[in-house]
């Protein structure tokens, strides 16, 4: 069984929302929370009884179970170095980008399930948003597709091998994408404020207004599941095979620290953009990843 | 059974309809003609499954001198095409059992109606077996006009007469295109026999006639800028209908067009290009206006031309692998697009089906007036729910499965030693990934605004569950969307076969052997991820069932008496979206500007609608150009008979000149 992936993920899952916020508070200047205080609150929710909206169906119900279980599936498609996930298979980042769109149908839905005049908002932005940003994703794993030959994650990963300077490029183009692909899918700045308390300027928080006990936890606690599963995928660049597991471990560790990190950085020195600028920012990813592919022509003397 | 005797069965059956259905008592006339949908489906069924497992049927009748020989044949292609038409046909028309009650009291209009539906049956099906030019052009005809006839039902209605018509017009254009094509090969090859059209193909550049019948067969599916009947067709057919038309009709022109491909030797490269990249913009522009119009049946209209789209990308891929001798890519690309045929049948006829409860409970197209319809018809809303997932392509439905092979297709592309392949084939990953996406944007809007929140008008029809006959069809097609969506192996080893065995690929490459593995593990996952949602959503409520539980208003961000005006509507979900492609999908609005002199506000009106680009700025242009010059002859036809008359006698005089000099 190949669970040192899973294991890694959700280790890291439990840090990874803590170290965000640390960083923010020691760059504001503040004392903080503990870095396990996000894991308290999730629990303590998991205790907590629920407030159903009086308008709400049986979506509203099951989307945070069906959300949690694609974050889970999508997590068993990551691999670690050379350590394939619990699944692989050829084509496998097709299914990864599907599946974790089965899970955003239903928050959209639940959303909408309110009835809500300001869920309804956020239901159409992340529908907007994460549309714009599904392109990028495509062209970043068909590029690497096209350098390895092989079209799993885990062969791709462990072909992956970095040669020449532009190797490097692409390489660190390659985990900008996936820095920005993660921040738009969590909706972290800049392009959804996640501390925000202004309905009308929200994206993923205004969708869960109404969510509230065992499911708010489950969506909280996905969101970190997610932030991790982005942090193994931009780590997964920097474990070249060869490596054994003890230099693995620790460099996904890194990775996910210095990813979590950045995050806050990020947070504590942007603003969120105004709206209307964010379909804009996420072309901008689009393009980068084109760059990416450019790149992965030419390392493979496709084009002079 | 030999073809002969099926052939006689599905006729008899056929004449019988249309002898029996008028002079039955009104309340079994659709039970009837559900009957002999279903015996015609079962003789046609039977030879078609057994092709699919063994080898082609055929049987020659020698017809007359026009004609030449007529062979009808059912090879894998064919079955395959008439399996899809007769499952539709079969929840079709056991839907409209249903969906034609409250019509009873119309007693010929339903008689016509329903033995135009075994009549339309029988021409899908003669469409997919017969081998002669003239004699397919004849079944197509009736495919067309059976059709057309079947969109009228509500003939009292403008609209519906006036959508009628555009898709009998349109129609006729498209077998304008066909006949030629035909009657190009008989002058070539002296034969209508569809063998001469490889023949053809042998000998002489393809591109022109490959233009021809990708405009008369692309008229009928869809690819833009052909498609402008749809929009209207659907939306205007009753809904049994209108999921026939969409699950099997369009589905002919791509039986057209893959007989066609497979026939043609070279130049397929560049015309699988043509074709994967046109339907690139098919499918794009079909979801795009997809996600903005409010009419819901519409929307399922253009979402056709979405898939019609994905349809022809796995052709487009599949005629390119032939054209660079690449096996494995052409059975992906050809594959996916057989699956995707069938795939897009069942749900696009399951979503068809359930737009026709709600229209029949409610009596309106326009999602802006409904909301929270889930709590009234349940079973209605879980089967949308389940269409819109599945048309999403997301596992573990059967969209995923052939999208997936598509996907495959395209990523093995990539990796072609060709740069411009490769470039081409990620955009077109890119189109389909946004296609992808806008999919989920239009499918989330739609069932939410529908299905979910509280009303957004009062109703005049007070919505409630329709009837089990009508859910018992829709348990059916949801029960094979599941059953491929899990396991997939079941449909894509007989589309594998179909494929390789028209392309005389006798051993498999090892990369294709691969794939039904993989498929496999797909089914599984899904499987699993079925499991996972049950598994947490069982620790869910054990958990909280022992907490408590309070059921509230929605939170009103402290505003007291919100109203179901103040939700989302599928118009203002969409508006970010739709204002980014606002150089594709035009808003146009209608209101009056405020007055300077108006002191006290008065009452006013806001109107808006999208405008479809191609019908907008090309179509509408050109045809009134070409009313404004045909004006010009209107002195010609004048309505007197007597002119009529002179007219007739100056063409035998012309004609009697004209053999008097030789020059006939």
């Amino acid at each position: 069984m190949n669970i040192l992936s899973l294991i890694l993920i959700l280790c890291a899952s439990l840090f990874f929302t803590g170290i965000v916020i640390r960083t923010k508070s020691i760059l504001s200047g503040r004392k903080g929370p503990g870095i396990f205080q996000p894991l308290k609150d999730i629990w303590r929710l998991f205790r907590k009884g629920a407030v159903y909206s009086q308008t709400s169906s049986y979506i509203f119900q099951i989307a945070p179970s069906i959300y949690f279980a694609s974050v889970l599936i999508a997590i068993f498609l990551i691999p670690v170095g050379n350590h394939p996930g619990i699944i692989s298979f050829r084509g496998d980042f097709i299914f990864f980008a599907y599946v974790l769109a089965l899970g955003k149908f239903f928050m959209i839905i639940s959303a909408m399930d309110t009835g809500s005049s300001f869920s309804g908002m956020g239901a159409s932005r992340e529908a907007l948003y994460s549309l714009l940003a599904e392109p990028a994703f495509f062209i970043l794993m068909g590029s690497f597709a096209l350098l390895t030959g092989y079209s799993s994650f885990y062969e791709i990963f462990s072909a992956l091998h970095f040669g020449s300077s532009i190797s490097y490029a692409v390489g660190f183009l390659a985990a900008i994408v996936l820095v920005i692909i993660a921040l738009i899918e969590n909706s972290r700045m800049p392009i959804d404020d996640p501390k925000t308390h202004l309905e009308l300027t929200m994206i993923h928080e205004v969708m869960i207004l109404d969510n509230s006990g065992f499911d708010l936890g489950l969506i909280l606690y996905a969101t970190n599941l997610k932030f991790a599963m982005y942090g193994a995928l931009i780590a997964n660049f920097f474990l070249t095979p060869g490596y054994e597991w003890y230099y693995s471990i620790p460099i996904f560790i890194g990775v996910q620290f210095v990813f979590a990190i950045t995050v806050g950085i990020i947070e504590s020195f942007m603003a969120r953009f105004r709206m209307n600028h964010n379909p804009q920012y996420i072309f901008m990813l689009t393009s980068i990843s084109i760059l990416i592919f450019l790149g992965v022509l030419l390392i493979l003397g496709k084009i002079a | 059974m030999s073809l002969e005797i099926v052939i006689w069965c599905a006729l008899i059956a056929a004449g019988i309809s249309c002898l029996t259905i008028p002079f039955l008592p009104s309340r079994f006339k659709s039970s009837a003609a559900f009957i002999f949908v279903l015996c015609i489906a079962i003789a046609s069924s039977i030879p078609s499954i057994s092709v699919l497992t063994g080898s082609p049927i055929e049987m020659i009748f020698h017809g007359s001198g026009v004609f030449g020989n007529i062979p009808v044949r059912i090879d894998a292609l064919s079955a395959w095409f008439i399996l899809i038409v007769n499952f539709t046909c079969i929840s079709g028309a056991l839907y409209g059992i249903g969906y034609m009650k409250p019509y009873e009291d119309q007693k010929s209009n339903t008689s016509l109606h329903w033995i135009l539906f075994v009549v339309f049956q029988v021409s899908m099906i003669s469409v997919c077996v017969l081998h002669n030019s003239l004699a397919f052009l004849i079944a197509w005809e009736i495919m067309s006009i059976s059709s057309a006839l079947l969109v009228i039902f509500e003939h009292h209605k403008s609209d519906t007469l006036k959508a009628g018509m555009n898709y009998l017009v349109q129609m006729h254009i498209g077998v304008v295109f066909l006949s030629i094509a035909f009657i190009w090969i008989y002058f070539s090859e002296g034969s209508f026999e569809f063998e001469k059209i490889a023949s053809f193909f042998a000998h002489h550049p393809p591109a022109l006639l490959f233009l021809l019948f990708f405009v008369g067969f692309g008229i009928k599916s869809g690819f833009i800028p052909l498609h402008t009947w749809l929009p209207y067709a659907h939306p205007a057919a009753p809904a049994h209908v209108s999921g026939v038309m969409s699950g099997v009709i369009v589905k002919m022109g791509i039986y057209g067009l893959l007989r066609i491909v497979f026939y043609l030797y070279s130049d397929l490269v560049f015309l699988g290009e043509s074709v994967l990249i046109l339907s690139v913009l098919t499918s794009f522009y079909g979801i795009l206006n997809a996600a903005v119009v409010r009419d819901f049946k519409r929307m399922l209209a253009f979402c056709t031309i979405e898939n019609i789209g994905i349809i022809g990308m796995g052709i487009g891929i599949g005629m390119i692998g032939k054209g660079i001798n690449n096996p494995y890519l052409m059975l992906l690309g050809f594959t996916g697009a057989l699956l995707h045929t069938l795939n897009h049948s069942l749900y696009k006829s399951l979503l068809f089906f359930t737009a026709g409860n709600l229209y029949q409970k409610l009596h309106t197209r326009n999602m802006e007036h409904l909301g929270g319809l889930i709590k009234k018809m349940p079973s209605t809303g879980f089967f949308f729910l389940c269409g819109a997932l599945a048309i999403g392509g997301l596992p573990p439905f059967n969209g995923f499965i052939s999208e997936f092979l598509i996907y495959s297709g395209l990523v093995e592309g990539i990796k072609s030693d060709n740069v411009q392949f490769s470039a081409m084939m990620m955009l077109c990953i890119v189109g389909l990934a946004l296609v992808g996406g806008i999919s989920l944007l239009t499918f989330t809007k739609s069932f939410s605004v529908i299905f979910l929140g509280t009303p957004r008008t009062e109703l005049e029809h007070h919505p409630e569950e329709v009837s089990l006959i009508m859910r018992i069809p829709l348990f059916l097609i949801l029960a094979a969307i599941v059953i491929i969506g899990i396991f997939p192996n079941a449909v894509f080893i007989p589309a594998l076969s179909i494929v390789s065995g028209l392309n005389g690929v006798h051993s498999f490459p090892d990369e294709i052997m691969t794939v039904s593995p993989l498929l496999a593990i797909i089914g599984r996952v899904s499987l699993m991820l079925i499991l996972f949602i049950a598994l947490i959503y069982y620790v869910r409520s054990t958990i909280t069932a022992s907490k408590s539980s309070v059921y509230l208003p929605t939170w009103g961000c402290g505003y007291g008496s919100p109203n179901g005006r103040m939700q989302y509507t599928a118009k203002s979900f969409s508006k970010s979206f739709a204002k980014l492609f606002s150089f594709i999908v035009m808003e146009k609005k209608k209101y009056h500007e405020i007055d300077v002199k108006t002191i006290f506000p008065q009452s006013r009106t806001f109107h808006s609608n999208y405008l479809e680009f191609f019908e907008k700025n090309i179509l509408d242009p050109v045809d009134n150009r070409i009313l404004a010059f045909m004006n010009y002859f209107t002195f010609i036809h004048n309505g007197r008979l007597q002119v009529y008359i002179l007219y007739g006698f100056f063409f035998i005089v012309i004609l009697i000149a004209a053999t008097f000099f030789n020059l006939l």
